[in-house]
Order: structure tokens, then sequence, then C-alpha cells
């Protein structure tokens, strides 16, 4: 399996102002101390060697959009926030390059950032398409219909030309597409949100985003541990540090860095991706949170094998 | 994760042992309530002397805030003392920014 985030930002999209970009070149020409390059890769292999990511890179500001590619004819993508419609230019190049016209989605929740870009999903106007949306929700489709009546966009969704279906599941009920067996499991949430398993050839893949594990009903972890027992990538909502999260942010719905640590490690699982990131953090914000929960997983870890802390950032791939 | 606390006429001290983690943490959340209660009943403030601790995880550091919690108004609790390995999860955590954290007991 191969995950590749399209979007990681929670709540809200974020663009860059001037001023970010700025300070990135800034540091970059003090990096380069007077150094001069041949050409652009010159330059460009002293930027990967000496740069950290916030200043060479960007985590990006798309909401929640992830792919999982593995499955036999059919594109799987997690959540359909703003970074549905970049997915969905791409899958219009790979669709010509001879891949089926079949989108399995997974719908974490319908929070307004989870569904945004549906709208502007290019292969919902392909006739030729199969969408299958699958949820937790029984209110998908409302939802999505919802969200394009002419009050709040101009295309209706009856006017979407793809064969667009929409399919409830229940929690803990394991169930079979194009070769990947899911499970949700209930999160906590504003309307609930779910989270999924993914499983294909022993590769164990873990969605579990706007997910809050309140203070009151830590007995209730037990089951995110199993959940995510002997995962090969968690994709786990750490949006807020576990300080704001029992103090201003409880019950805003979200978990933190340090939480997802120590579920990943009861549960075994190998790697834990950040996600869902505020989006009032800048790129040293997020950078810096990663760091700490790196950190956080070495000061706990005692005996047990080590787990991998990566930040997801829009673009990222990762091989499973 | 052992326990022990130690009622004085101006602080009761409540000093966990060990680790606080998954398979300790409800004792330890145990302990800070009624450790709590018993600095309430007193009227004085409460000192978790954090020394004899190893490190707490997530867990054990909600625990701290079930205790907060349970205290209300009524009683101030200062985290005295943690190791560096503490310190640091206190500092990654933002709990430093939620309770009071001494270098020592006083």
């Amino acid at each position: 399996m191969l995950v590749r985030f399209w979007g990681t930002r929670g709540s809200l999209p974020v663009a860059q102002h001037a001023t970010a970009i700025q300070a990135k070149i800034v540091r970059a020409l003090v990096a380069a101390d007077g150094r001069k390059f041949a050409d652009e890769a010159a330059a460009r292999a002293f930027a990967e060697t000496n740069l950290d990511f916030a200043t060479y890179g960007a985590f990006g500001g798309g909401t929640s959009c992830v792919e999982i590619e593995g499955a036999d004819d059919a594109f799987f993508v997690c959540d359909m926030g703003s970074g549905l419609r970049e997915f969905g230019l791409d899958a219009f190049r790979r669709c010509a390059a001879g891949h089926a016209r079949t989108y399995h989605v997974f719908m974490s929740h319908l929070h307004w950032d989870h569904i945004m870009g549906f709208p502007f999903f290019g292969p919902a106007f392909d006739p030729g398409a199969t969408i299958v949306i699958h949820s937790g929700h029984s209110d998908a489709e409302a939802a999505l219909r919802r969200q394009q009546e002419e009050i709040s966009f101009p295309v209706p969704f009856d006017w979407l030309r793809a064969k667009i279906a929409f399919v409830t599941h229940d929690q803990d009920q394991p169930f079979t597409v194009a070769g990947v067996t899911v499970t949700l499991i209930r999160q906590a949430h504003s309307h609930e949100s779910f989270g999924y398993r993914f499983e294909r050839d022993g590769k164990v893949v873990i969605y579990s985003t706007d997910s809050e594990h309140k203070l009151e009903n830590m007995d209730a972890e037990a089951a995110f541990e199993a959940f995510f027992a002997d995962a090969d990538l968690v994709i786990c909502d750490t949006m807020y540090s576990l300080g704001d999260s029992v103090s201003l942010k409880q019950d805003w719905g979200h978990s933190s860095n340090i939480v997802a640590v120590d579920l990943c490690r009861a549960g075994g699982a190998k790697r834990l991706a950040l996600f869902h990131h505020e989006p009032t953090y800048s790129d040293e914000d997020i950078a810096r949170m990663h760091a700490e929960t790196v950190r956080y997983e070495e000061l706990v870890r005692e005996d047990r094998p080590p787990l991998e802390v990566i930040c997801a950032y829009d673009g990222l791939e990762v091989a499973i | 994760m052992d326990w022990t606390q130690q009622t004085s006429a101006d602080r009761v001290i409540g000093r966990p042992v060990g680790r606080v983690d998954e398979t300790t943490w409800e004792r330890f959340a145990e302990h800070l309530i009624d450790v709590v209660r018993a600095a309430a009943a007193a009227g004085v403030p409460l000192v978790v002397d954090l020394a004899g601790l190893d490190y707490m995880s997530s867990r054990g550091l909600r625990a701290l805030t079930m205790a907060k919690r349970e205290a209300g108004e009524t009683v101030a609790i200062t985290l005295a003392a943690p190791n560096a390995r503490m310190r640091e999860i206190l500092a990654i955590s933002r709990y430093d920014k939620l309770f009071a954290v001494t270098d020592d007991v006083g």
C-alpha cells in the first residue's frame, strides 16, 4: 500500500502570506552564508541537505484528504476536504493512463472541512466515473446535497454526471471493498465521527481524525488501542497539546500529540502520522510540535520497540 | 507505582513513586482524588512530590487534571521536584502552563 496525503490541515484551509514565504527565503539565504551555486540543481542539493522542512518546505493548507493506494482497480480516499480538488486532478491524469474510474470514499464525518472539496471534485462530473461514499453516518447524502444547494454553490448535486452511491456501515462489522478489509470505530466528536482500519496482505493503515479522547472516558481507550493494534501506519488527529485539549479546547472534538503516541504504543503500532494540523499554526509551530512528539516518544519508550513519528504534509507519500 | 502521603499543619504532600502509565494510572488517580479531599478537609494546599516518579504518560497527566477539577478553587495544587524527564513531559504537554511547578518540595 501507499498512503498519499492531499490535505492535512484541520478545520479550515490555510494559505501562506507573503511574509511567511519571505521569512523562509531569508532563513535560506542566511544558511547559504554567501555560497555561490553553479545552477539550480546545486542550489537544490544544498537546500535539501542543509535546510529544515519548515524553511525548504511547507506543511500545506488543504483540509483532510488522504489517498490509500493498493485496492483492486479503484481509488481509495479518506475524507473530502479541500485537498480533494488536487486529488481529483491527479486522478484524471492517472485515469488517462488507464486507471479504473472507480472511487471509494470513506468519510470520518460530515463537518464542512471534511466535505468542502466535493463541489470541486472533477471526477464527479465524469459520466464514466463511479463514486461510492462509505460512511458511518446515515445523513452523508443529505450533507453533500445541502452544500451544493443554490444559496451555497451554483452547481446542484443533481447536475453531477458520475454514478454516485452512498453506503452506511455499522461499527465493528468489517466489510471488504476492492480487496481491502475495512472496519469502523465510533469516535467522540460533535455529530460523531468514525475511524477506519484498512487491512490488506498483512498491512494495516488506520485513519482516525476528529476524535477526542475524553478525560472522563479514559477506560474507553482500550478499544482504540485494540483498533490500532499492530498497525503499520496510524494517521491520527493531533491538533492540540494535551494541556489545551483538557482545558480551553475541551469538548472541541480533537486529540493531542501525546495521547496519540500513548495509544499507538499500547497498540503496538509501528508508525504514527501527526495529522489535522491546527490552522493557526505556522510551519515552524508544526515542526516544533513534531519535534516535541518525537521527544515524548523517546521519553516514555522504555524497553518497547520505537514508534516512528512522522508529520503529515500535503504531498507526503508513505510506502507501507 | 507506590504512593505515600503526609499531612502537616500547612499542607498535604502526596508522593507517587515509580511510573504512571496505562497500567497504573487508575491507582494514581484514586490516590490523587483522596489526597485532594484530605487537603480540602484540612483547608491546606496540596503538593504532589514528583521526586520519586520516573515518568508519567498522558493518562497520568489527565489524572492530574481530574484532581485539579476535584480541587476546584478550594485546594491549590503544586507539582514539586520533577526529574528532568518529567519536566520535559510537563513542558511538551503544556501542563507546566496548567499547574504550578517548583524545583523542590520546599
